[in-house]
């Protein structure tokens, strides 16, 4: 273990030296916003925009939403804010060029901003507080822009409603959305969890995404029973929940992996019943009804398998 | 990981982080002194609805109802309701409230002052009716279950002669309800206090089992769980760097600290009538952490973690049996202490507009502090077993990831990439040490502008230390590899593909293939294979019209091998899971005052299960399920502000299930079942509810300065 802390440590510090080198080489920024500062706002702000936007409810819908709280002083329309070229950039150009949406930021796929442009604003007030850990996550990597998931100009963005949520996510990640109709799965479907009970989607220092550290901490913020120490551990509960199971959902019941007792027989084999092969006698019609089979299998006997605290709980059957 | 060490990375950290803060903050040039927002409609005064209806179902069982409440057939009352207030000072109030008169009921409300602070309270049932279609001879009082009098004991179910009238019908179902308090203080633009109270309770009904020596029960276990959890801290945001620091405190409670059930076999020595479990035992978790940011030069971006925890549980030791006379054991308390850390490094840079990097460090410690004990123990209340070590598990694991990805030209996009996950166990595993190194590449071409497609392709090899079967009793085959210590070559290939075919049409597809090859180990899991694809196909050739149809396949596939002893060679288990789905549906506005949408779903699965030993090969029979449903919504709008809405949903679903199809309590001879049956609904299910609006639209302009 302790190989593994010093390497542990020692890829920390050169990452960190690395970015110390970074720091101090300040070369010029030529990136997007430079470009912007060097463009005009609107005379007016806002009333510039409405001028020509007023009667598009698609666009006025925004006065229905937090980004247009006037006593917000953190928000665009806060003292001070640049209201709508907050997020969309200087529009003195688009003015002047009679509303070309080039000339300013615009959102969605078909923009003439990238998405890295696109970005960029939400980026400059959300980077402090939502998306934390964006840059490091796989929807940066993936040139994800923020759009694609949330929209700015309605009342409610659907992204912030469990069943919203489920569909905009499944736009890409289809295979985990087919999760959700298996025999075993969380209640998604029924609106009680969104994807973002589990996945932190604007990045995080967890595998996959999650909310928590680690997986087990995830599942056991819900889970508490599950959480030990308990007295008789079981090493790959304690180690990851996902060694058993799929929280995304399975054709097995409780989103296990395979079904009891050939689950259990991957990992024990020791001498007696956990070597022997289960065969299709075993079951109610088979003649030999068996108990290792039927009904919960190996957890009609070894049914605290995620930990005891039982003084004589050695074989999860107390 | 010693404190000294920890001590280095955090000074590392800062020290980044200053020098990050250091990059001079570029004040916006723009005078927005005559920006007066005359024209802007912001939001005042109180607007709301409230919907009241009735929901009608029938053929409503725990299948449907088990997330839903709708558990029967029957009426239920359907009501929701939201509202939004807002003053010109910036003080403003929400709620929203939902399913109310379902126990999967929530809902929130929420106020405060714009920029100042929020407080928000929520609600949120969930229901978890699993099985309606168990019987039991238990008769629970508190933590006893008893059988009732005139019990007939027998060696095996068929000699329970009063089982059959003993029996009554029990539902495993439990509910969560869950409680939150959430408060921000926002000090100033930069500084945010928060805080959330959360409070869990989970009570009901489990299924669990336990056995005397080989004669096993089926119980229906009652709980009563508790979790409160507060996380509180503190955040400032610059312009060019951010840090949040926050303590999360974790604790869970089970008012039944343990539970008792007779034995209805005829014990196997005497005095053993009794059985008793334990129940999860009281824990609590706590934690530090502080997580940022800072941008920095050539477009980068540094973020950090530093967790650090402990997780605790000290619960009273039960005696070790229920045979009379047993004692608890010395101590009499397992002081658990687990200290828990995650430190985590990131950088993301574009140094050029073609090129983007990024690398991560993770380190996750799980360090069990907790001394092990010797105990006596007694197996399943029956017989003395002697005594026993109790093992304790540490890991250290540490995961490097990065990758760079790279434009050629603007319609093609290569990347590469990889992950080193090291781990390291604590002494007395049957490993040392996993390591497990991935590689990969993709591509993305984008021939022409509405049309991208990807591909990523693999491969990950994991090993892993010389095992020592024997370091962990009861002892395992030593030709065995546990699954998650095993030694595994892995390849995988994703292929997804996006097209917008018209401005109305868009088009996506993925698979992905992955094949994991465990046959280094003798014994154990043999090979895992994955096969998924899935398409989407979405029409929308107007705006009051729009359709989809989707479809997925899936197939899982496992081998295994085992060794019975007496053969000369081992066994093979295969299973393959295939699951389909299939949807479609649309949305359609004919008139203004009508919407209509409607969406179908089928989706079955298959699993079977075939055995090769001495060369006889046999078949379980196959498992499946199919899901089949369709929900209409018609909205009709009377008035302005009131609004009709019906709903029909059907549902259909039908299983088999070799481990539960025809098990009743006495099928199997040393098997007390419950008899729970697989699941299956045939529902109908109708709901006409009456929305109605009021209050002013809430739009008013005003000058924002």
């Amino acid at each position: 273990m302790t190989r593994v802390k010093r390497s542990a440590a020692a890829a920390l510090v050169l990452l960190l030296g690395g970015i110390g080198h970074v720091g101090a080489a300040s070369v010029p920024e030529k990136d997007a916003a430079a470009h912007a500062a060097a463009s005009a706002y609107s005379p007016q702000g806002a009333d510039t925009c409405l001028g020509c936007h007023a009667s598009n409810p698609g666009v006025m819908a925004i006065f229905h939403t937090k980004h247009a709280r006037p006593g917000d002083p953190r928000g665009p329309f806060g003292h001070g804010g640049l209201q709508c070229e907050a997020c969309h950039g200087p529009g003195g150009a688009h003015v002047d060029a009679m509303g070309d949406t080039s000339k300013i930021i615009a959102f969605g796929p078909k923009s003439h901003s990238t998405v890295q442009q696109q970005n960029a604003n939400c980026l400059g007030c959300h980077q402090s507080n939502a998306a934390h850990d964006w840059a490091s996550g796989a929807h940066a990597a993936g040139d994800v822009a923020c759009t694609s998931c949330h929209q700015l100009h309605t009342a409610k963005d659907p992204v912030q409603t469990a069943a919203g949520q489920i569909e905009i996510c499944a736009g890409c990640h289809q295979a985990e959305h087919a999760d959700l109709d298996k025999l075993s799965r969380h209640p998604l479907r029924e609106g009680k969890m969104a994807c973002t009970s589990c996945h932190s989607p604007h990045g995080s220092t967890a595998p996959a995404q999650l909310v928590r550290n680690t997986v087990n901490e995830t599942c056991t913020s819900c889970h508490a029973e599950y959480r030990g120490p308990f007295l008789w551990e079981h090493q790959p509960v304690a180690e990851d929940c996902t060694n058993c199971h799929n929280p995304h959902g399975s054709v097995q019941p409780a989103l296990l992996k395979l079904r009891p007792p050939f689950l259990c027989q991957t990992c024990h084999e020791g001498a007696g019943h956990p070597s022997m092969l289960n065969t299709p006698q075993g079951l109610a019609g088979g003649g030999a009804p068996s108990a290792f089979l039927l009904a919960g299998g190996c957890i009609n006997c070894h049914s605290q398998i995620h930990g005891s605290n039982h003084p004589s709980g050695r074989a999860f059957m107390r | 990981m010693k404190l000294i060490r920890s001590n280095w990375l955090v000074l590392g950290v800062t020290a980044a982080f200053a020098s990050s803060t250091a990059v001079a903050d570029d004040p916006s040039s723009a005078d927005t002194s005559d920006w007066k927002c005359t024209q802007c409609p912001f939001a005042q005064g109180y607007s709301g609805d409230a919907e009241l209806g009735v929901l009608g179902a029938s053929g409503a069982n725990a299948t449907f109802g088990r997330y839903t409440g709708i558990d029967h057939g029957g009426a239920y009352a359907d009501a929701a309701a939201s509202g939004q207030y807002r003053n010109d000072d910036g003080s403003y109030a929400n709620y929203e409230l939902d399913r109310l008169g379902l126990a999967s009921r929530d809902g929130y409300v929420e106020g405060g002052r714009e920029g100042r602070y929020d407080l928000r309270v929520s609600y949120d049932g969930q229901p978890n009716i699993l099985y309606d279609t168990g019987a039991t001879a238990y008769r629970a009082n508190g933590s006893t279950l008893g059988l009732p009098a005139g019990w007939v004991s027998a060696g095996g179910t068929a000699g329970m002669s009063s089982l059959g009238t003993s029996l009554a019908p029990v539902t495993i179902e439990s509910e969560r309800r869950t409680v939150a308090l959430l408060g921000r203080y926002f000090a100033s633009p930069s500084w945010t206090v928060f805080g959330e109270f959360r409070r869990q309770e989970h009570d009901g009904t489990g299924l669990t089992g336990a056995s005397f020596l080989t004669e096993a029960v089926q119980l229906a276990q009652p709980f009563d769980y508790v979790t409160n959890s507060l996380e509180t801290g503190v955040a400032w945001a610059g312009r060019k760097a951010s840090v949040r620091v926050s303590y999360l405190g974790s604790w869970f409670d089970d008012d039944y600290s343990s539970f008792t059930f007779a034995n209805p076999y005829l014990p196997i020595v005497p005095g053993s009538t009794l059985g008793q479990l334990a129940t999860p035992p009281g824990n609590t978790l706590q934690q530090l952490s502080a997580t940022g940011n800072a941008q920095l030069p050539w477009r980068t971006t540094l973020t950090f973690t530093a967790s650090v925890g402990t997780l605790k549980q000290n619960a009273a030791f039960l005696p070790v049996s229920a045979l009379p006379g047993a004692q608890v054991p010395t101590p009499d308390s397992l002081d658990g202490d687990v200290h828990l850390s995650h430190y985590a490094l990131g950088l993301a840079s574009r140094p050029l507009s073609k090129l983007s990097l990024r690398g991560n460090a993770t380190y996750d410690g799980h360090d069990d502090k907790t001394s092990p004990l010797t105990l006596p123990y007694v197996v399943t209340d029956t017989f003395p077993g002697g005594t026993a070590l109790t093992p304790r598990y540490s890991e250290d694991r540490v995961r490097l990831d990065g990758g760079a990805d790279y434009a050629l030209a603007h319609w093609i996009k290569i990347g590469v990439g990889g992950k080193l996950d090291d781990i390291h166990y604590g002494p007395g595993q049957v490993v040392t040490w996993t390591q497990n190194a991935e590689s990969w590449g993709r591509g993305t071409i984008t021939p022409i502008a509405p049309l991208s497609i990807t591909l990523k392709i693999g491969n990950a090899l994991r090993k892993a230390s010389s095992f020592d079967a024997t370091a962990l009793p009861p002892e395992e085959n030593p030709l065995v590899r546990e699954y998650d210590y095993a030694p595994r070559d892995r390849v995988f290939y994703t292929l997804t593909g996006a097209w917008t075919v018209t401005s109305t049409l868009t088009w996506s597809v993925e698979g992905s293939i992955a094949k994991d090859d465990y046959r280094s180990s003798p014994l154990g899991l043999q090979a895992v294979h994955e096969q998924r694809g899935s398409t989407n196909l979405t029409w929308t050739p107007r705006d009051t019209l729009s359709t989809y149809i989707e479809g997925g396949y899936e197939r899982l596939f496992n081998l295994q091998s085992g060794y019975n002893g007496l053969d000369t060679t081992p066994w093979l288990a295969a299973d393959a899971q295939r699951f389909w789905n299939l949807s479609a549906g649309g949305r359609w506005v004919p008139q203004q005052r009508w919407t209509l949408s409607l969406d179908y779903l089928l989706a079955p699965s298959y699993d079977n299960t075939d055995t090769t030993a001495g060369g006889l090969q046999q078949a379980f029979p196959q498992n499946w399920t199919k899901l089949d449903s369709t929900r209409l919504d018609l909205a009709y709008q009377w008035t302005p502000a009131m609004q009709i809405h019906f709903r029909y949903v059907r549902e259909t679903y039908r299983s088999n299930d070799w481990a539960l199809d025809g098990v009743g309590p006495s099928s199997v001879p040393n098997l007390l079942a419950l008899g729970v049956q697989p699941f299956s609904d045939n529902v109908n299910l109708f709901a006409l509810t009456v929305r109605y609006q009021f209050g002013r639209d809430g739009t008013t302009p005003q000058a924002s300065k």
